[in-house]
């Protein structure tokens, strides 16, 4: 399932690379993420826990970061399994500058299996929801550095 | 597909269940019709610790008319709505639209609570409480509070209620004179989730549109009003136009997810047209003074 | 022979028991001391099984039993028995009871924990830890056959398993000459039959008796019993399965083996306890054998007459990940496809490839739809080309009613050559025109129009193969009680067995027809046939029981002929007693009559042919019987909203004689809403790692009676010269040309777009789509 979107971030594009770069600024912003260990360059292991109304879970799986190219684009990789299924998801951020703010085009793609297929209707309103919170933090740390 | 172990607690009043919720926050879930999420604790998508069943609160299974408002108790069944003639007249697109959901053994316990709570974005109800500005009564130990429909939904399956509140009541706010309502819906079989739906109603008077609200199911992460498009239903003239300006304004604006059934765009088409055959409706009904009932 | 039951549409024996709840289906089997089974499936299109750790599930304080591959007996080990091998299957990969170092579909069975209770064996699912190394998942078809992105069996070096040719006559030379050749692709997709019943084992051991009881939602109780003696070494008397009331097969049940049908025996086996496993409807999606996916491009050659002169078809079958079944769905595809047309040049040509989903098996229809789809649909598309009436091209193609017998050229699923026995298609097709007013159409659909209705008539033809062998037989037997009881070995899952076949015998022997009590898919009661499938029941087990009941009827002539001190050729079987014709005071009844065949003392003569009012007969057909029949229908369709609504739906069916129309009704019924729901309601979707997305009824849409219209059925009787019957089978007409009739349906309600539709199954999404491309053609 492949979602994506727009977003803006009231930073110059240089602190948000900087905020992006930064793992545990990162974790900060991660819906869910109870805990984050790095076990090799760019590699972490990952315990998230996030729920959906009745639908939670504990998900232990790798976060990778396949793309860097500051200040351009930032790419990652997540995977993630619990007693419900497994998700594999990519993301691709890009950054463009505009001035005082930066555009974030991003663009992901989520893959379930096990009984989470059976929520597929839901997972990309899903997924786009648990993105626009990530970014929405990410912005509030922006403007927080700023003030 | 069995649930995994839960605790089960059916107390016989509200504060004992607001007891519950208190005690065990995010663990706990309520039960009330269980039509979603009885589903989901079998396939273990759903583990709760905590099963509140509500079903033995007599205290909540009222529907009455009050002061311009249609007080819906947490334990009302939707066939209750449905068959209710009081209901049929106060809030016309709450009758039609009911019956949209599921079938008749899934509305015979279905709660209009539950489906609130619930917050499908494809589901009929929470259309219907954002089209007619229903206002959600949310109870727990610390009081009681109302949350304005277009607030309350504040995800896919996700509302502004915290673990510890019970939704013990849905207002609806009973139908003026001159409004005309409609609920219009494609789905691939009678009873499934919309792939889109509109609920609309519109005041119309000397034969123009004085007012409109219109809300979209399965167009987006939650029901969605579009004052644009009522604006556009609002000013424009003659009929023809406005419609044509609210459709494209419908087409414009919504962002309805792709899923296995529906296209974003076949969705979006969607919205246009029953955008165009719901403020048809309404309107005769608003012209022919018959609120929403069917025939 | 009086014909007082046959032909009549009586009440079904079976319906009270089933409908005050009093059935006997797998899951009401409940024996002291049972334990309950779950099994850990892939989640998983294609993995390599690293590690699996089935200690903490063993640890489980209700947990009986783990088993993975490293704990089956050697015999189980192996991959499972080849069902239908073919010379053409070169790769018959079959699956196994538990993945030894692979998984090949989600679903496939990895593990499988007895417990207490069904929760605890769930409970025990989630302790087991599997490690797996995802590898790229086989999921597009065409890039399957190329062996792209990775092999499902490595071992082979391909994915295509068969690859097979039948040819008639030169399509080449055919082609050379033709006036109008058209080609085109048809792609159809996956479907599934949705049993109300799931399947279900419950298997009991007595290590006393060393008595293997199973009671299994199969198709095919015989065949269970043979393949369970052989895997556990117990000679067949000693293994007893039972297909009790079966809630529906359509064709899924009839495979053998499901990795449980063995797990829950070996399981009852090594605890002593009896074991039950039930399948949920979520392990049914995935586990559970589909059908449908092919792809077919086809061409047909037609001289400026509109006569066909040649078709042909190659295509890809989707096998799923093993192919037990070996090649019987593309072989019926390519068999049917012809229908009941004169195609004198005809070139079959598939390849049938393995991919990362669930197994493929014959479902109701078994690639009969395919054909018909591919066939009507290019007898449309050349219609419309050469500008002549969708109704005379099939006119000027039809094989004539004097033609028959009639040799299509093709060898069969049977492996016998396709010889029509008999059919009247020209009549059948008129009366299902006339029903529908066709000549008056298009006044009619202009009417709609001008209401602003879009109403499309839709009308398709196939031929059924039904009927085949080798063979199945029947006991009848008469007891001192006067009630007769008939056992025969083929299973019954809802097509009204205890009544036809009652009927049958209630008019050979002159009784009720609800003294007579049958009993089927019990192997302790009958231990000889193969099963229910390729509608075939009504016609080789019915005709056994005739011959049976036939059998019966002599020797209570016979013995009644020495009780009454008269001549058989002057007594009369009615009433349940034998009587001398004209003198009905002289009688002796049928109880009566079985009495005297089992004396205690005495002698019993040799034509006597033994003991007792019993007789056992088998009846072998020489090869199937072919049905046939035309669908009609009229279909609103909104080109705005993409979405149908039929207002009328005829079907003339040619099934030979009919036992009980109201059966056969019912069958057609059930087709047809099978049909209507697999071609545009119900959609197996695959993403492309293999995960199927529409898993469960809230996206798997079966139709309801709010979408099936009415269904007025018209019967033809053109009799099969080869059964005592004169039955064809009923099983599949319902289900095979709704696709077919659904497409031209549609097509005509919005015959301005120009629109082609040459995949199945739609749905709104899908026909919206072709209805926005056919508006972006349009000048």
């Amino acid at each position: 399932m492949r979602i994506e979107g727009n977003e803006t971030l009231h930073a110059p594009r240089d602190r948000v690379w900087a905020l992006l770069d930064d793992p545990q600024a990162l974790a900060g912003c991660t819906p869910g993420l109870e805990e984050l260990r790095p076990v090799g360059p760019d590699e972490f292991e990952a315990v998230l826990s996030i729920g959906i109304a009745a639908v939670r879970g504990t998900y232990k799986g790798k976060l990778r970061i396949t793309e860097r190219t500051p200040p351009l684009r930032y790419g990652v990789q997540v995977e993630g399994s619990s007693a419900a299924g497994f998700v594999r998801a990519t993301g691709v951020l890009e950054l463009e500058d505009q001035g005082v703010q930066t555009g974030v085009r991003w663009s992901g793609d989520v893959q379930v299996g096990g009984a989470l297929t059976l929520g597929s209707r839901m997972i990309p309103g899903i997924a786009r929801m648990l993105a626009s919170q990530f970014f929405q933090c990410l912005d509030r740390k922006l403007q927080e550095g700023a003030a | 597909m069995k649930p995994q172990v839960f605790a089960y607690h059916d107390p016989s009043s509200v504060e004992e269940a607001l007891e519950l919720l208190a005690r065990h926050g995010p663990g706990a879930k309520v039960l009330a019709g269980g039509q979603s999420l009885l589903p989901l604790l079998n396939l273990r998508l759903a583990r709760p610790e905590v099963l509140v069943d509500i079903n033995r609160i007599d205290s909540l299974d009222y529907l009455a008319e009050e002061s311009g408002w249609l007080r819906v108790g947490a334990r009302v069944r939707q066939r209750w709505v449905e068959r209710d003639p009081a209901v049929r007249r106060a809030v016309p697109l709450l009758a039609e639209a009911v019956r949209y959901v599921g079938h008749v053994q899934i509305r015979n316990r279905g709660t209009v609570c539950g489906s609130l709570a619930h917050a499908d974005p494809a589901a009929e109800l929470p259309a219907v409480a954002v089209a007619v500005g229903a206002r959600m009564v949310a109870r727990s130990r610390a009081g009681a509070r109302e949350i304005p429909a277009e607030e309350f939904f504040t995800g896919p399956l996700s509302t502004a209620l915290s673990p510890d509140e019970l939704l013990v009541e849905a207002r609806f706010p009973c139908s003026p004179p001159g409004w005309g309502w409609a609920f219009v819906e494609v789905s691939n079989r009678h009873g499934d989730y919309a792939l889109c739906a509109v609920a609309a109603g519109v005041c119309v008077a000397d034969g123009r549109v004085r007012d409109a609200r219109l809300a979209y199911a399965g167009a987006g992460p939650v029901p969605v009003r579009l004052p644009q498009a009522e604006t556009a239903l609002r000013e424009g003239w003659p009929l023809e136009d406005a419609l044509r300006a609210a459709c494209s304004e419908a087409r414009r604006l919504l962002e309805p997810e792709a899923d296995i059934h529906a296209s974003a765009d076949f969705r979006r088409h969607l919205a246009g047209v029953l955008t165009e055959r719901v403020v048809r409706l309404a309107y005769r009904r608003a012209v022919d003074g018959a609120g929403g009932a069917r025939a | 022979m009086a014909t007082r039951w046959l032909g009549s549409p009586i009440k079904r024996n079976e319906d009270p028991r089933l409908l005050v709840g009093q059935g006997l289906f797998v899951d009401d089997v409940q024996l002291p001391g049972m334990v309950h089974a779950a099994v850990l499936r892939s989640p998983h299109a294609h993995a390599r099984i690293l590690r699996i750790d089935a200690r903490r599930a063993s640890q489980h304080p209700e947990v009986l039993l783990v088993l993975t591959h490293a704990d089956l007996p050697p015999a189980l080990k192996e991959p499972l028995p080849k069902l239908i091998p073919h010379p053409d299957l070169k790769h018959h990969k079959t699956q196994y009871a538990l993945a030894p170092d692979k998984v090949r579909h989600v679903g496939e069975p990895v593990a499988f924990v007895v417990a207490t209770s069904r929760a605890a064996a769930e409970d025990a699912l989630e302790l087991i830890e599997v490690d797996y190394d995802p590898l790229p998942a086989v999921v597009d078809l065409e890039e399957a056959a190329a062996g792209r992105p990775a092999l499902v069996h490595e071992d082979i070096g391909t994915n295509v398993a068969a690859h097979s040719v039948q040819r008639v006559g030169d399509y080449e030379a055919a082609r050379a000459r033709a006036h109008l050749v058209l080609a085109r692709r048809f792609v159809v997709d996956r479907g599934c039959a949705s049993p109300i019943e799931t399947r279900g084992v419950v298997a009991q051991w007595d290590p006393k008796a060393r008595q293997l009881t199973v009671w299994d939602s199969t198709q095919a109780p015989i065949p269970i019993r043979n393949g369970l003696a052989a895997l556990f070494g117990l000679a067949q008397k000693d293994v007893r399965v039972v297909a009790p009331d079966v809630g529906g097969g359509f064709g899924p049940k009839i495979m053998m083996f499901y990795p449980e049908e063995v797990l829950v025996p070996l399981a009852a086996m090594r605890l002593g306890r009896p074991v039950k496993w039930i399948e949920d409807r979520r392990e049914h999606f995935l586990a559970t054998n589909h059908e449908r996916t092919q792809i077919h491009d086809a061409e047909i050659a037609l001289d400026q007459d509109g006569r066909i002169l040649g078709v042909r078809t190659v295509f890809l079958h989707d096998a799923g990940a093993y192919i037990p079944y070996g090649l019987i769905v593309p072989i019926v595809a390519e068999c049917t496809l012809p229908g009941p047309y004169r195609v004198p040049n005809y070139h079959a040509e598939f390849r049938a490839v393995f991919t990362n989903k669930t197994i493929v098996s014959p479902y109701r229809g078994a690639g009969r739809p395919h054909g018909v789809f591919v066939m009507e649909r290019l007898l449309d598309l050349a219609a419309r080309q050469l500008g002549m009436d969708r109704a005379e091209i099939r006119r000027r193609n039809f094989i004539q009613p004097h033609e028959f017998p009639y040799d299509v050229g093709l060898i069969y699923q049977d492996n016998a050559p396709l010889i029509y026995d008999s059919g009247n298609y020209p009549a059948a097709l008129e009366r299902a025109l006339e029903a529908v007013e066709y000549d008056r159409w298009p006044e009619q659909k202009a009417r709609y129009r001008a209401e602003g209705r879009r109403v499309g008539l839709g009308f398709a033809c196939y031929v059924e193969g039904s009927g085949i062998g080798p063979y199945e037989g029947c006991r009848v037997t008469v007891e001192p009680s006067g009630k007769v009881f008939v056992a025969t070995g083929v299973g019954t899952q809802g097509q009204g067995h205890f009544t036809s076949f009652a009927q049958v015998v209630a008019d050979a022997l002159g009784v009720d027809v609800q003294d007579v009590h049958v009993v089927t898919g019990d192997t302790a009661a009958f231990g000889w046939g193969t099963g229910t499938f390729a509608s075939r029941a009504a016609v080789v087990a019915g005709s056994a029981v005739h011959l049976a009941a036939k059998a019966v009827q002599q020797k209570a002539l016979q013995v009644a002929a020495t009780l009454l001190e008269a001549s058989p050729e002057d007594l009369e079987l009615a009433d349940g007693y034998v009587r001398v014709r004209g003198a009905p005071s002289r009688s002796v009844s049928l109880g009566e009559v079985a009495r005297a065949a089992n004396p205690l003392r005495g002698v019993i003569p040799a034509e006597w042919e033994g003991p007792g009012l019993e007789a056992t007969r088998y009846f072998a057909p020489p090869r199937g019987t072919f049905s046939h029949g035309v669908h009609a229908a009229l279909v609103e369709v909104d080109p705005e909203t993409a979405t149908l609504r039929f207002l009328r739906y005829v079907v003339v069916h040619d099934c030979g004689v009919v036992l009980n129309p109201l059966i056969l009704d019912g069958q057609i019924h059930g087709g047809v809403a099978q049909g209507i729901g697999g071609a545009f309601f119900e959609r197996l979707v695959y993403d492309g790692s293999g995960q199927l997305l529409s898993g469960s009824f809230m996206d798997f849409h079966i139709p309801t009676a709010v979408e099936i219209p009415e269904i007025e059925v018209h019967h033809q009787e053109t009799p099969s010269p080869l059964n005592p019957l004169g039955a064809k089978g009923a099983g599949e007409g319902g289900v095979i040309p709704v696709p077919a009739l659904l497409a031209q349906a549609i097509e005509d309600a919005l015959d301005d777009l120009d629109l082609e539709i040459t995949q199945m199954p739609l749905h709104p999404d899908a026909l919206f789509h072709l209805i926005q491309a056919a508006r972006r053609r349009q000048p």
